[in-house]
């Protein structure tokens, strides 16, 4: 009796590539590749499953950021380019995602100095970059092609596409050889509808990241989850609309009421449990860059991550 | 006596001993074909006795037989005297052939017996030596004219009342209308001299905005004349949520009449058309939506729209016209077809009955579209049925320069995919006012195979061509220059109106795999899709599907009823035994809540995607799309 | 697999007799196949029908019910791997852990913390379930006192760890009547666990190493006579935990191997890594959950994922309808209409609270369908609009006539004039431009 998981898959998770390295043209220490998944999550019991990738989010004007980051980071906030840096040698992160919020300042226009700081994180951190450029269709074109100009040859993964504005980040994208983030409103059906689009006007599938959209923990999580876990699920039965790895950032994790009024003295660890048990299931759902805030939670992640990557067959046991 | 029961109807009839078989089944009712009167010259009443003792000469009628029929036992049923209990078998060949009618948006013809028949009759005054009754004598009249049996006619009391002047004034020369209701016959009507070939019957659909009547000459056969007009409830509420609201604070009696008004009008303007009477219709047949009949026959509708939506009635009704008001013949009969819930009404059922779908093995798909749509699937022995809101945009509602079917709505359009120059048509081919549901689809095509728009509906202003503009408030798309238009203004269709298009195609699509679903068949089990309601005359098919409002299939597979109520309502007009199976029709049809359907959402919203976001489901349309999108190079 | 209600229908008499209470069998399908009504009604159903039809709907995995009284709790009764497949019924209990080396204060005051804790989430209590004791000290009479310390304090589920079948006896002799979970039974122990098991009625955990060594002991343990089981994988590590656990519930879910249809423990103590075994065992099966006592964070965090691994996927979560304030909105604040989808009412909730605008939130009820999916299904047209600004009262809560509606909902902008006589505003389509909305259009 073969009590092995046996699903019958066919499909396979597209594998992109994050960030270059001097050797394949860029200036990271490393890259990465993600997806080639045959099943579930840590559930490949024959070779080590890719453990997922952790991005720490920073910001380059912190007015609109949390004030539990920005209370915990202190003036590394103010430094976009010092800031990532620690998330790199301090907080251990493997990935970093620079989120331009300057971009939402009202009748925001100095792209140049948004390429600027792009630059300046770049040559802080040896990290793979991901990038969070605007939400305003008068600026998005510019301010996507700044980014993706700064960062060319890098392998940026550029954020965030949606169903109403892919047009400028894709043409980005295209230009500067950059993958980019496709986010949907928690619904499988939307999110391959992005994919196709997207596909439609060049953008290749091996350039393409789900974001499922992933509310917060309490907050709608209930439905990212079982979003993430139908289109990993469609991926493997061999749905290529949907095969692509995806990501999980919960943007609202650091501003929902338990976390907002928790004690001052358990405000920190609030927001450090609510992103890990959040990151946590949606890794077991198959998200493979899970972005935090709270730069705590990186290390929680790690070691968990760990856990999960290790298997000892049954067989290994009973040898025991 | 003795008792003949004739084979394969087990109808059973007691009659003297002596007396003819052709005698027992006419008095049973069977109409067997005696083209000599029964004098044993045609040899068409050919029968064959299984039990029982006859007498019958068959030495003498020997031409009359094949071999085949003589090694049966034939005989002829006019020339066979009964002696003992018989079983008697009529074969097919020797029942009257019935008359056989093309309704139009039916495909097969229809066997014309209607319900009401009117005979001319002569009688014998009565005299001391034959004394019997005046209504005895009467009836044994249309008994001999090939009416029915004489003691199975019912004769209502103010019949029975004119009976004695009447036949004593008219020389006793008449002319007796006889129906067949759910008690048996009855003597509705009684005329002087020969009005026989005076007798009509209209069939009404009974729809919340229009109001349709055939009126036919059921002596022909053929349509006498048509007619149509506004449902007159209009006046009080657009829409029918509205209308019930209406009833309940001012009550119902105001919509009951306007809807018996309604369909007064239309009965008035056929007859006016067609040059007859309305005193000779004597029958009415009526096909609505379930709250439009509970309306005309002025029964509560309240508890209709509310939870549970539990219909008060749900089977066929025939009560007497002038009850509710109708302008007819005072005993003209109103025979109104059931419904099965609140959405799916006797409109539906007449659609199933037009389509034929409830009579076939194959597995079928019928959509009505209106502001509403309902959505049946299945066969001869299972339906599963569904309804929802389509939103107006089909009907031109919503729609920046949507507007209904009315001269100078463009109803066809075609866009070039280089120069992105419409060709469009106008009904009437005048200047064009506004654009209909089929010229929506039709856009919306159009649109797609030209790249315009991407598969979410939404237009590419990166596009350099004058027809495609940001737009004050959304990007839109010209179809008519403002010159080229009877209204002076540019007639676009915006993004706006693409997303409400969109979303309406996407609630039909989505009905449509619900019960697809239901059922567990796939589009490959259904071997036709019928489009019903007024919508369907003009629907491109072809683009219907591009857009993925309904499944894809074959377009030779996909038809137009047209209005299936009406054509449903002259079936069941033209011939009576249709409505039997109504009623059966009604109890098979299981209803499906999409509401409470939880895999509705999912299938909504993965059809708010030109054609659906599985496009496997549709390979026609997108190779059509992709080699659209090769041609155009990626835009 | 499921049938499908067409399937069911051919394996119905078509008699459509309403003798089961429905006007068809038809409709009676319909019922079977979403699980509404029981085979049994049909009376004319021959016996292979019903074996078809009632091997679909026996659950693959067995219930167990755990203590007894108001916070007893049963697990299993799972029909699917993945939630969006149907749902997943019975959220694991998450139950602290004491240890019989521990002062009885300290046992007294977690178990007290059980007793009584409890927060409120979207209109659910939300609490832990139960104590485990774990006989660390093998002492029988440590063991002993240790469970009669929470059994004085709290009638909470237990779960009762030796394997020690003496020390068990020894507690059961306390609590054998308020069924314990023991655990556990191992290949060495099975025949004087069965024995216990046996005599007070409790379920009991089997534990082995592989699944094969558990679907061996069920065998053995039934031949025993005891099938009121939850199996524990031992895990080694997470990895190991959801490999198992998942290999297990797709064995029993197909039916493969009925063996191993037991709801799972998993006790995550032994895992080095508490909250993330916790988050794991709540997603991936784990139907008794054994942990440390855990901090608020912790808990807040615990609780909130399991309620919302264990809501109804296809169910939206509803609001009740109604006006919400947020702040102390004046007579002159705005009113802004939307569904009572949860997820819709959270987010716009959350953003409007960000915008220190007070205001009021007309919730109107789409019976939790999105504003997209309710318009677009009519259940979110202007009569609903209308009869709630009345039934709610919103004519005197403010004196100006102005109502912002969904973005989505623009379509029925006219209409809900005309019905209301209020005048719409068309707001934003995302609830993130709320704020910026009402600053500019509002502020207007």
């Amino acid at each position: 009796m073969g009590f092995d998981l046996q699903f019958g898959w066919t499909g396979t998770v597209s594998e992109v590539v994050l960030g270059r390295t001097r050797a394949e043209g860029g200036t990271r220490s490393v890259s990465y590749r993600i997806g080639g998944g045959t099943t579930l999550p840590f559930l490949d019991t024959d070779r080590p499953s890719p453990s997922p990738l952790i991005a720490f989010e920073c910001c380059d004007n912190p007015r609109i950021w949390s004030t539990i980051v920005r209370d915990y980071c202190g003036d590394l906030v103010n430094d976009p380019a010092e800031w990532a840096k620690t998330a790199e040698t301090v907080y251990g992160a493997d990935m970093v995602r620079l989120n331009l919020t300057s971009t939402k300042e009202r009748n925001f226009s100095d792209v140049a100095a948004l390429k600027k700081t792009v630059e300046s994180v770049l040559s802080a951190t040896t990290l793979p970059l991901i990038i969070e450029g605007s939400n305003e269709p008068k600026i998005d074109s510019e301010v996507f092609l700044a980014c993706g100009e700064a960062g060319q040859g890098e392998r940026l993964l550029l954020g965030t596409a949606e169903a109403s504005r892919y047009r400028s980040i894709a043409a980005a994208a295209l230009a500067y050889d950059h993958s980019v983030i496709a986010q949907s409103p928690i619904d499988i059906n939307l999110a391959k509808q992005l994919n196709i689009l997207l596909r439609e006007i060049g953008v290749a599938r091996d350039h393409i990241i789900i974001d499922p959209y992933t509310g917060a923990l309490g907050y709608g999580f209930e439905y990212s989850f079982s979003a993430m876990e139908r289109i990993r699920f469609s991926a493997l039965k061999g749905d290529a609309d949907l095969a692509m790895p995806m990501c999980c950032a919960p943007a609202d994790s650091l501003t929902i009421k338990e976390v907002r009024d928790a004690p001052a003295d358990a405000r920190d660890e609030m927001a450090v449990q609510w992103e890990v048990y959040t990151s946590i299931a949606a890794a077991v759902a198959g998200a493979e860059i899970i972005c935090v805030r709270h730069p705590r939670s990186v290390g929680v992640l790690k070691e968990a991550f760990a856990g999960l990557k290790s298997h000892s067959h049954s067989r290994t046991a009973e040898v025991r | 006596m003795r008792t003949v029961t004739f084979l394969p109807s087990y109808r059973k009839i007691e009659v003297a001993r002596g007396s003819t078989i052709l005698d027992a089944a006419q008095r049973a009712g069977m109409n067997i074909n005696v083209v000599c009167g029964g004098q044993g010259k045609c040899g068409k009443c050919i029968v064959y006795v299984q039990v029982g003792k006859t007498e019958f000469d068959r030495q003498k009628y020997l031409q009359f037989f094949t071999e085949e029929e003589l090694a049966r036992g034939a005989c002829l049923a006019c020339e066979t005297t009964i002696q003992g209990d018989l079983q008697v078998v009529i074969p097919e060949s020797t029942l009257i052939q019935e008359q056989k009618i093309l309704i139009e948006g039916k495909e097969t013809e229809i066997e014309f017996r209607p319900a009401v028949k009117k005979y001319y009759v002569t009688l014998q005054p009565p005299t001391l030596t034959d004394p019997s009754p005046d209504l005895t004598r009467l009836l044994w009249g249309i008994q001999k004219s090939g009416g029915p049996v004489a003691e199975k006619i019912y004769v209502p009391l103010e019949v029975m009342r004119e009976i004695p002047a009447l036949l004593r004034h008219s020389d006793w020369k008449v002319s007796g209308t006889i129906a067949l209701v759910p008690g048996g016959y009855r003597l509705i009507d009684l005329q002087e001299n020969d009005t026989s070939k005076r007798i009509y019957g209209a069939a009404v659909d009974l729809g919340s905005t229009t109001v349709v009547a055939y009126l036919w000459d059921l002596v022909t056969g053929k349509v006498a004349g048509v007619a149509s007009n506004y449902n007159k409830q209009i006046s009080c509420g657009e829409d029918i949520l509205a209308r019930v609201n209406f009833a309940r604070k001012n009550g119902l009696s105001k919509l009951q009449s306007l809807a018996t008004d309604s369909i007064n009008a239309a009965l008035t303007s056929a007859s006016n058309t067609a040059g007859i009477d309305r005193e000779d219709i004597y029958e009415v047949v009526v096909a609505g939506n379930t709250v439009m009949t509970h309306m005309l026959l002025g029964i509560d509708p309240a508890y209709i729209i509310a939870e549970p939506y539990v219909p008060v009635v749900q089977r066929a009704l025939s009560v007497a016209a002038a009850r509710i008001g109708i302008a007819a013949n005072r005993n003209c009969g109103l025979f109104v077809f059931p419904a099965v819930s609140d959405f799916i009404g006797g409109d539906i059922i007449a659609d199933i009955l037009a389509c034929g779908m409830g009579e076939r093995q194959e597995i079928s798909l019928l959509i009505d579209i209106g502001t509403n749509f309902e959505v049946v699937l299945g066969n001869n022995e299972w339906m599963f049925s569904c309804a929802g809101a389509a939103g107006p945009a089909l009907e031109g509602g919503e729609v920046l320069f949507g507007m209904r079917a009315n001269p100078g709505a463009i109803e066809k359009v075609t866009i070039d995919p280089f120069t992105l120059n419409p060709t469009w048509g106008t009904i009437n081919n005048i200047k064009p006012r506004g654009i209909t549901g089929s010229g929506l689809i039709d856009t919306l095509a159009e649109l797609i195979s030209a790249c315009v728009i991407d598969r979410t509906g939404r237009i590419n202003t990166g596009i350099d061509n004058p027809r495609v503009r940001k737009g004050a408030h959304f990007p839109e798309f010209v179809v008519a220059w403002a010159r080229e238009t009877d209204i002076g203004k540019d007639i676009v269709i915006t993004e706006n109106d693409i997303k409400n298009l969109i979303m309406s195609k996407a609630s039909i699509h989505a009905a449509c795999v619900t019960l697809m679903k239901e059922a567990g068949v796939t589009r490959h089990d259904i071997t036709t899709i019928y489009f019903a309601g007024a919508f369907g005359n003009y629907l491109n098919k072809k683009n219907a599907t591009i857009i993925g409002m309904i499944p894809e299939t074959d377009i030779d597979r996909i038809k137009n009823i047209g209005n299936g109520a009406v054509t449903g309502a002259n079936i069941a007009l033209i011939n009576r035994r249709e409505r039997k199976v109504l009623d059966a029709i009604a109890g098979k049809i299981a209803y499906i809540e999409l509401n409470a359907e939880p895999s509705f959402m999912d299938d909504y919203t993965s059809s708010t995607f030109l054609p659906h976001t599985d496009l496997s489901l549709f390979p026609m349309v997108q190779a059509l799309l992709e080699s659209c999108r090769l041609r155009k190079g990626s835009g | 697999m499921a049938l499908k209600a067409l399937d069911i229908y051919k394996l119905l008499p078509k008699k459509n007799c309403k003798e089961c209470g429905d006007p068809t069998c038809l409709t009676f399908a319909m019922k079977l196949a979403g699980g509404k009504a029981d085979v049994d009604l049909c009376p004319y159903l021959d016996d292979e029908a019903k074996a078809v039809l009632g091997a679909t709907t026996r659950p693959p995995i067995r219930r167990v019910k755990i203590g007894v009284g108001e916070r007893a709790f049963g697990v299993g009764e799972e029909f699917v791997l993945y939630r969006h497949e149907k749902t997943f019924y019975h959220p694991p209990g998450i139950l602290f852990k004491v240890s019989d080396t521990q002062s009885a204060d300290e046992i007294t005051q977690v178990t007290i913390r059980v007793r009584d804790e409890s927060f409120t989430r979207v209109g659910t209590k939300l609490q832990f379930n139960g104590i485990a004791i774990e006989n660390a000290s093998g002492s029988k009479e440590s063991f002993a006192r240790a469970v009669a310390t929470v059994e004085e304090s709290a009638d909470l589920p237990l779960v009762l760890i030796s394997e020690n079948p003496e020390a068990l006896a020894l507690a059961l002799v306390q609590v054998g009547t308020y069924r314990p979970l023991i655990h556990a039974a191992t290949q060495d122990n099975y025949k004087a666990m069965c024995a216990l098991a046996k005599k007070h009625g409790c379920p009991m955990v089997i534990k082995a190493d592989s699944l094969e060594g558990l679907v061996s002991l069920v065998k053995d343990c039934a031949a025993e006579g005891i099938q009121k089981l939850v199996i524990d994988v031992s895990p080694q590590t997470l990895g190991d935990f959801l490999v198992k656990s998942t290999a297990a519930r797709q064995l029993a879910i197909t039916r493969k191997v009925p063996e191993l249809g037991y709801p799972v423990f998993l006790d995550t103590t032994k895992t080095g890594m508490q909250d993330a075994a916790i988050a794991l065992g709540i997603v991936k099966y784990a139907s008794v959950i054994v942990t440390n006592p855990l901090s608020p964070a912790q808990t807040k965090a615990a609780l909130t994922l399991r309620q919302n691994i264990y809501t109804d996927p296809q169910k939206p979560i509803q609001m009740n309808p109604g006006l919400y304030r947020i702040g102390s909105p004046g007579k002159d604040a705005p009113v802004l209409m939307t569904v009572n989808f949860s997820l819709t009412f959270f987010t716009l909730e959350g953003y409007l609270e960000s915008t220190r605008i007070p205001c009021f939130m007309l919730i109107v009820d789409t019976e939790g369908l999105s504003v997209l999916t309710s318009v677009a299904a009519g259940k979110l047209n202007e009569t609903l609009v209308r009869d709630s600004l009345k039934k709610f009262g919103v004519e005197n809560e403010v004196t100006h006539r102005n109502l912002i509606i969904p973005g989505y909902a623009a379509p029925l902008s006219g209409r809900i004039e005309e019905a209301t006589g209020w005048k719409v505003m068309v707001g934003p389509r995302d609830a993130a431009e709320i704020g910026e909305y009402l600053y500019t259009e509002w502020k207007k």
